[in-house]
């Protein structure tokens, strides 16, 4: 075991410290949160000495609605005493000037057809034309269908659909987290993917780097493949942790300060519903390790029976149509998580880490579902590496032309 | 001699791949603190046998035993192995990597970190501990090498073709390395298809060809046993008098001619034979056998043909040597 740690410790510190990793780690989601939020930030920037609008109400009852939804998104709002057209020139001269941030139009066509005009000197950012159109349009709509009736706002926000599931055990599930479920599957995909490559990669290197004959000659090819699983591995845990990290820090924190610096970006505060919660995130870290053990040892023993990269692509290719196989599944299993299909192919020990991850993770599997595609999975990735590491012994020593098919089976039976 | 005099001791061993056999039925026996040398042309199982040795492959037949027991792990982690095939990796730095080696073989990283300095101040690479292994040179890499092989300060160095590739400053260092290993008591085993290196560092010798051992032993015996086997001549004179069937081949060595002779020939007769032709004989003598001339007489001219440095064979299915 002794051998096993050192191969761990090399496997984890070597790729850790690279530069690469750190980037993808740190750099990544950094890069993707700022190009999110630095537009909206810098738009609202430039407005922000512009918040005083003027409403010009040619209908005379819009206004206090109109007041109520725009205060909510940060304006300052202030009514026009006078709405003729000498009234409204004087108040877009001072937008022109830069006094005020701009003049809102509201006249019979609004109450009409929602139809506003805003005057300022430069474009309004999308997120605020949203919030001046959806505040008229609601006010109208509140004038309009009766604003005493409290019922009419609720219906106005839009409504609620309170989700009954009567057919399996996953009926705490409450919100449609489609998104974040998919945006998972993916994810799962691409870092198992990376991972169990990176396997095989490291394992062809020290193949024709020539070094695989002096560890072996120290610790088992066993211990040597088991160290690089579990250090590759590792390293896949630690990226993903500091990607969850990073998220909840950005949730916890990052948001919060936002909204509170830019109260228009008040809509931004629903992220935090769809953010994974602590089970989506067990379930990913199972999932992760079941699926990426799987593909690893596989990996592993391509890596050793190939002696160049162009030969390792040509024979990867049947392994990555397992791991897409359930990609193209994802849709139709999120969609009806609960049919025949979606529960069988979950099931499958190959496909399980990513369409068993959809299903529970959207809280349509039942437990004893998940529990048994974990069990197959375990017992696959027990097989596999049995398998695989008989191919690793003999092939990691291989040079030459590859292995076909019959040789391959000599080698697991005889090794 | 005890069974725990070995450092090494094969019974019977064989190993095939496939139809093709590496090893026939190879019994050897290294003993404790000698320099052993095993020699044979490429192809011959010089590589399998030593795979077995370092239980990178198993035989399908036999045993091996080694500081007179099992060949198991503990045991094989008191070994420097320098395998023929040699490479580190390359985007490691250089202490890293002697560290990680030092490691596999027991030693802890502090301690393993302090050795791989002291080797590389030794060998004047004192300044490259922190560069990465693919920023040195070839014969940089090779010190390197060398020093991953016995920074475990090991009890037995196994080295399969150990001067073959390297530049003649670093054959230099490693002979210089190895003898003062051996000096401390630590059993060198090491394989070439080199004779004259062989004759010049060895103690004791194996001559394997075909898979087969032709005969091994304490080296200075072997060349008494061999005594009668060559004949050394200088004549004036047409050569037709030294062609018989005592004579196995005939080698131009220096300003004399070197016959080798067959088991039990009579060099009397070859003599008689020279008188007759009325040749000038200046010098008719029994030499002492050269390695290779020994070789040769057991094995055959054919099955020593491949000896004489020829570059390293193409590695085929099982890496079979």
């Amino acid at each position: 075991m002794r051998g096993v740690w050192a191969v761990i410790r090399r496997e984890y510190l070597e790729r850790v410290r690279s530069k690469w990793f750190i980037l993808g780690t740190v750099g990544g989601p950094i890069l993707l949160i700022g190009l999110m939020v630095l537009p909206i930030l810098v738009a609202g920037r430039s407005e922000s000495a512009s918040r005083r609008v003027v409403v010009v109400d040619r209908t005379g009852v819009l206004y206090e609605a109109v007041r109520e939804n725009l205060e909510q998104g940060g304006y300052e709002l202030e009514r026009a005493e006078r709405t003729d057209d000498d009234a409204l020139a004087r108040y877009v001269a001072q937008a022109t000037e830069g006094d005020i941030g701009g003049v809102l139009l509201l006249d019979d066509s609004s109450l009409e057809r929602g139809r506003a005009r805003y005057s300022a000197r430069e474009r309004p950012s999308p997120v605020r034309g949203l919030t001046l159109r959806g505040a008229v349009t609601q006010a109208a709509l509140e004038v309009r269908l009766g604003a005493d009736d409290p019922g009419v706002e609720a219906l106005l926000a839009g409504g609620e659909l309170d989700v009954n599931v009567l057919d399996s055990e996953g009926a705490g599930f409450d919100d449609p987290r489609f998104m974040i479920t998919y945006v998972g599957t993916f994810l799962l995909y691409m870092v198992i993917l990376f991972y169990a490559v990176a396997v095989m990669r490291s394992t062809l290197e020290e193949k024709t780097s020539r070094i695989v004959e002096v560890v072996i000659s120290s610790i088992r090819p066993w211990h040597l493949m088991l160290g690089k699983i579990l250090g590759v591995g590792a390293v896949g845990l630690t990226q993903v942790a500091a990607w969850i990290g990073m998220g909840v820090l950005t949730g916890a924190l990052g948001l919060p300060a936002l909204m509170a610096a830019r109260p228009e970006l008040s809509q931004l505060g629903e992220l935090r519903d769809i953010l994974p919660g602590a089970g989506y995130v067990a379930l990913f870290a199972v999932f992760f390790v079941g699926g990426y053990f799987l593909y690893a040892a596989i990996y592993a023993a391509v890596g050793a029976m190939v002696n160049t990269e162009q030969e390792a692509q040509q024979i990867q290719m049947p392994i990555i149509f397992l791991l897409v196989t359930p990609l193209m599944f994802i849709t139709e299993v999120i969609r009806d998580p609960g049919s025949t299909l979606s529960t069988v192919m979950s099931l499958v020990p190959f496909f399980s880490p990513l369409l068993m991850f959809a299903r529970a993770s959207t809280g349509s599997a039942p437990a004893w579902q998940v529990a048994l595609s974990l069990v197959l999975v375990f017992a696959t990735v027990v097989a596999v590496a049995w398998v695989a590491g008989r191919i690793y012994k003999v092939g990691i020593l291989m040079a030459g032309k590859r292995p076909t098919l019959p040789e391959l089976w000599r080698w697991v039976r005889e090794s | 001699m005890a069974p725990n005099d070995y450092a090494v001791r094969l019974d019977g061993v064989t190993k095939s791949f496939g139809k093709h056999t590496a090893v026939d039925h190879l019994d050897l026996d290294v003993p404790q603190g000698s320099i052993y040398g095993l020699l044979g042309p490429n192809g011959s199982g010089k590589t399998t046998t030593i795979r077995m040795i370092m239980g990178i492959l198993h035989p399908d037949v036999g045993s091996v035993g080694m500081f007179g027991g099992d060949l198991d792990e503990v045991r094989r982690t008191r070994v420097g192995y320098l395998p023929e095939e040699r490479g580190l990796y390359k985007k490691m730095k250089v202490v890293d990597i002697l560290t990680f080696l030092g490691e596999l073989r027991g030693v802890p990283r502090g301690d393993g970190r302090a050795r791989a300095q002291r080797w590389l101040d030794r060998l004047g690479l004192g300044e490259w501990a922190s560069s990465k292994v693919e920023d040195l040179s070839k014969g940089m890499q090779q010190k390197v090498q060398f020093i991953g092989t016995v920074l475990h300060e090991p009890r037995m160095l196994i080295l399969d073709e150990p001067f073959s590739g390297l530049d003649p400053i670093n054959q230099d260092v490693l002979e210089e390395i190895v003898m003062e290993f051996h000096e401390r008591g630590t059993t060198i085993l090491f394989s070439t298809h080199l004779m004259d290196q062989a004759e010049r560092l060895c103690q004791s010798v194996c001559l394997i060809a075909r898979a087969r051992k032709v005969l091994d032993g304490d080296l200075k015996e072997i060349k008494r046993r061999e005594r009668k086997g060559v004949l050394a001549v200088r004549f004036e004179g047409d050569d037709g008098w030294l062609r018989g069937p005592e004579v196995i081949s005939m080698e131009q060595v220096a300003d004399s001619t070197h016959l080798l002779l067959g088991e039990g020939a009579d060099h009397q007769a070859i003599l008689r034979r020279g008188v007759a032709a009325g040749v000038a004989i200046h010098r008719f003598e029994l030499v002492e056998p050269r390695l290779h001339e020994i070789f040769v007489r057991h094995a055959g001219a054919e099955a020593a043909s491949a000896d004489g440095g020829l570059p390293a064979r193409a590695n085929g299915q099982g890496g079979a040597s």
